[in-house]
């Protein structure tokens, strides 16, 4: 009697300690702190610029320092200090693309193509599996030379309408841009596959590269056997650093397996600059290539110290969870099954960097591929992702997207205007969900897209 | 005597439940004097003082070209000079347009593009601004300018500039002003008007923030980047490795001077102090909520804008004949930045 009494009040003490969890990150199973304990607080523009929230004081410096790198603007060689940029090169920095560390606009003009990049390939693959890079080109377009080069070519577009009705009578527009290659310095053959790509968003990448590989394997469902439509599989990529095949994680189609390979990648296409592991110039064998022997141009200390600066970025905690529209749109999510590709949480496994270990968070992806239909489809294979598939998005910091980056552009190419756009472009596995989307009632639509405004 | 404690227990628990933000005078304090004079006072007159000082820099290097003397030569280094002050005082507040609409790269990129930079002048190119817009940041902006005007010693002599490099440097400010004057646009209420997402902060449909505290913590926030940026990149990358290339304003010999005023940025910001010598600014909250924290945060500003001008002679020769001078600068700095970071921040998130 006396024990029950005891238990009584200490289950109302406890209950009372942690019924007032929205307020913060009291309890570990609600879905505010998105990013486990890296999770920074707060709606403001910088917000994706703050570092975890619980590195050491030694991983803060570490990190600080990383912010100078991504920072770093190189020039042509020969120079004192970052030098090496080009000969061909889409942008000069990690940040000149990765504005406020946020998702891209959608270019203004063919002269300004910070955060967009187009990707190049001819039918067939490499040893590894690897697209084929365009003869004279390689795998991506560079739209930027050093002084006495030419650039690639000049990437133009012109948009096309396309109008669709909600059974309730509210219209939507879609817009989908067509690329096109102008003033290409050389000939390009007609074979040659495009796909245009916008930067992703950098927070909670450290996150989605502690998940267990086994963890994304068991999402996976290439048969369909459940019989829900959605049919995920991983890339199977190569990773340089291996020398192996891996699960891919990052980019547009899951193409690369780890961060310091994502960001050595970006050094040699994006950059021009060569590093550790990609130690010939993107413009190899082309017209025009350097002569310099100065590769790499960076060393693996620089390029580790990038990488570090995407794995320790804080992931912002969720906002309005107690708003009644988003709670009824959390709702609305699972049953529209957005939740079967945008699979909600996952508990970290080991990662080298103990910040990221063991940490429950709330990215909203499987990172399989999926057939995304037709509409938004680029026809252009990467590894074992065909020409229809996409890598599921993360959700996560989705709704901050106006505020850090003062837009609202989404999905590969930033045709998508509004998250509501994006979802009415989901197609193939998605198409069911899209449609159960179209025809619920506005107040319902309008839920669904306050609840993840509110991640 | 457990009868006590389970009474003390029972009483917890409802105390406990019942502070559960069901607060009935549950009224957030008003911040908006802090929020308009912060933008109206110190970030708006700083942009405007920019964008006049850019302007100056033009017809100084126009005077220069076409009368190439000593004393035009000195009143274009002058103006070079004069206009980096009030960029080096936005650095506190580095968000928003500067960052969104990429203008940052064409004001202060670095280092510059020495080697593009060559080749332009020895081409044939016709040197206009809308050719400079058309760079990248590395080969435009501050920096190029004080690479031309300047040498790389800080002691160029007149007869080392050539008909091109003047060309060069007309078209480099007239594209630096058009940044500046960029800048100024999209922040003022006739222009873009990204001022009134902090004045209206809030206020739903009218600002990116959804509440004043979102606009402080992007406020201070700002302040504590350049603290950290001064402290840990700025004054140590050229400190503890002992290289000169890695000092941003040396060919001016302008570091301490920028280093000064991005310290100063700070006390704009948190005193909200520019032109209007009673405005509201951080200050005014932190005084508020911890007195003596205020004080410490008034005096370690101070602090570190002395100890930054009491290096002694350039920093280019401080970092190897007196290091500890410019030790003692950057312990200032990180104390302030530390201040900012563990003390204030906290208050705001927790406004």
């Amino acid at each position: 009697m006396f024990g029950f009494t005891k238990k009584i009040f200490f289950l109302l003490l406890l209950a009372a300690l942690f019924s007032c969890h929205d307020e913060g990150p009291l309890t570990v199973d609600d879905d505010i702190a998105s990013g486990g304990e890296t999770t920074v607080y707060g709606s403001y523009i910088s917000i994706f610029q703050q570092p975890a929230a619980n590195l050491t004081a030694a991983e803060i410096n570490h990190h600080r320092a990383a912010d100078v790198a991504f920072g770093n603007q190189f020039v042509t060689s020969p120079a004192l200090i970052n030098a090496g940029l080009g000969p061909l090169f889409n942008q000069n920095s990690c940040e000149s693309c990765h504005l406020s560390n946020g998702r891209s606009p959608f270019p203004n003009t063919s002269d300004n193509l910070e955060g967009f990049l187009i990707r190049l390939s001819i039918p067939g693959e490499g040893a590894q599996g690897q697209p084929l890079g365009a003869p004279g080109y390689g795998g991506q377009l560079q739209t930027k030379a050093v002084y006495g080069k030419a650039a690639e070519a000049l990437v133009t577009w012109q948009e096309e309408e396309i109008d669709f009705m909600y059974p309730d009578g509210k219209t939507v527009q879609l817009v989908k841009p067509i690329f096109h290659l102008e003033n290409t310095y050389t000939i390009m053959g007609n074979d040659v596959m495009i796909s245009p790509r916008m930067a992703t968003p950098i927070i909670g990448l450290g996150l989605l590269e502690a998940i267990d590989a086994n963890d994304l394997i068991a999402l996976a469902d290439p048969g369909d056997v459940d019989g829900d439509g959605i049919s995920g599989h991983p890339n199977m990529v190569w990773d340089e650093l291996q020398q192996q095949v891996s699960i891919g994680r990052f980019g547009w189609k899951a193409g690369n397996p780890t961060l310091v390979q994502q960001t050595a990648g970006a050094y040699k296409e994006d950059m021009g600059i060569t590093n550790p592991l990609f130690h010939v110039e993107n413009s190899v064998g082309q017209t025009q290539g350097d002569s310099l022997v100065d590769d790499p141009e960076i060393d693996l200390e620089i390029l580790q110290t990038t990488a570090f600066y995407t794995q320790s970025l804080g992931v912002p905690a969720r906002r309005n969870t107690e708003d009644p529209n988003v709670r009824r749109g959390k709702e609305l999510f699972n049953t529209l099954n957005c939740s079967g590709c945008h699979h909600p949480s996952y508990q970290t496994g080991n990662h080298e960097f103990a910040f990221l270990s063991n940490q429950r968070i709330f990215p909203y992806t499987d990172l399989l591929l999926h057939d995304m239909g037709e509409g938004l489809a680029d026809h252009r294979p990467e590894f074992q992702a065909d020409g229809r598939e996409w890598r599921t998005a993360p959700l996560w910091g989705i709704g901050l997207t106006h505020i850090v980056g003062a837009h609202t552009r989404f999905l590969h190419d930033g045709r998508a205007r509004s998250i509501e756009e994006a979802i009415m472009w989901h197609g193939g596995e998605a198409q069911k969900s899209r449609d159960d989307f179209s025809v619920m009632s506005e107040p319902d639509r309008n839920a669904l897209i306050n609840f993840l405004e509110s991640l | 005597m457990y009868k006590l404690l389970y009474a003390t227990l029972f009483t917890l628990s409802i105390f406990l439940f019942s502070s559960c933000g069901n607060d009935p005078v549950d009224q957030p304090d008003d911040y908006s004097a802090v929020l308009e004079n912060i933008t109206q006072d110190v970030i708006l007159n700083t942009y405007q003082d920019l964008d006049t000082k850019s302007e100056l820099l033009v017809f100084a290097l126009d005077a220069l070209a076409s009368n190439p003397s000593e004393q035009n030569l000195e009143n274009a280094r002058q103006a070079w000079r004069d206009a980096r002050v009030p960029w080096e005082q936005s650095e506190g507040f580095l968000f928003g347009p500067v960052d969104q609409q990429g203008i940052d790269p064409s004001i202060d990129s670095w280092p510059v593009n020495e080697t593009d930079l060559d080749a332009v002048l020895q081409s044939g190119q016709t040197l206009t601004k809308s050719y400079i817009d058309g760079l990248d940041g590395t080969l435009k902006g501050f920096h190029t300018i004080e690479y031309l005007l300047f040498g790389t010693s800080s002691n160029k002599q007149l007869n080392e500039f050539d008909a091109r490099q003047f060309e060069y440097l007309k078209a480099c400010s007239e594209s630096l002003a058009g940044a500046t004057t960029q800048l100024y646009i999209s922040w003022i209420p006739s222009g873009e008007n990204f001022a009134a997402n902090l004045i209206k902060a809030g206020q739903s449909g009218q600002s990116i923030y959804p509440s004043q505290k979102s606009a402080l913590q992007e406020i201070v926030t700002g302040i504590i980047v350049i603290a950290d940026e001064v402290a840990n990149g700025k004054i140590n990358d050229p400190l503890s490795q002992q290289d000169v290339t890695l000092e941003e304003s040396r060919f001016s010999a302008n570091s301490k001077a920028d280093f000064a005023d991005n310290m100063r940025s700070i006390q704009n910001i948190y005193l909200g102090i520019f032109q209007n010598p009673t405005g509201e600014g951080i200050s005014s909250i932190i005084k508020s909520k911890n007195e003596s924290l205020d004080a410490s945060v008034r005096v370690s500003i101070q602090n570190s804008i002395d100890k930054i001008e009491a290096i002694e002679g350039t920093f280019t020769s401080a970092i190897f004949n007196s290091p500890q001078s410019v030790i003692n600068a950057q312990n200032e700095v990180r104390d302030l930045q530390q201040l900012l970071e563990s003390q204030v921040l906290p208050i705001i998130t927790n406004l």
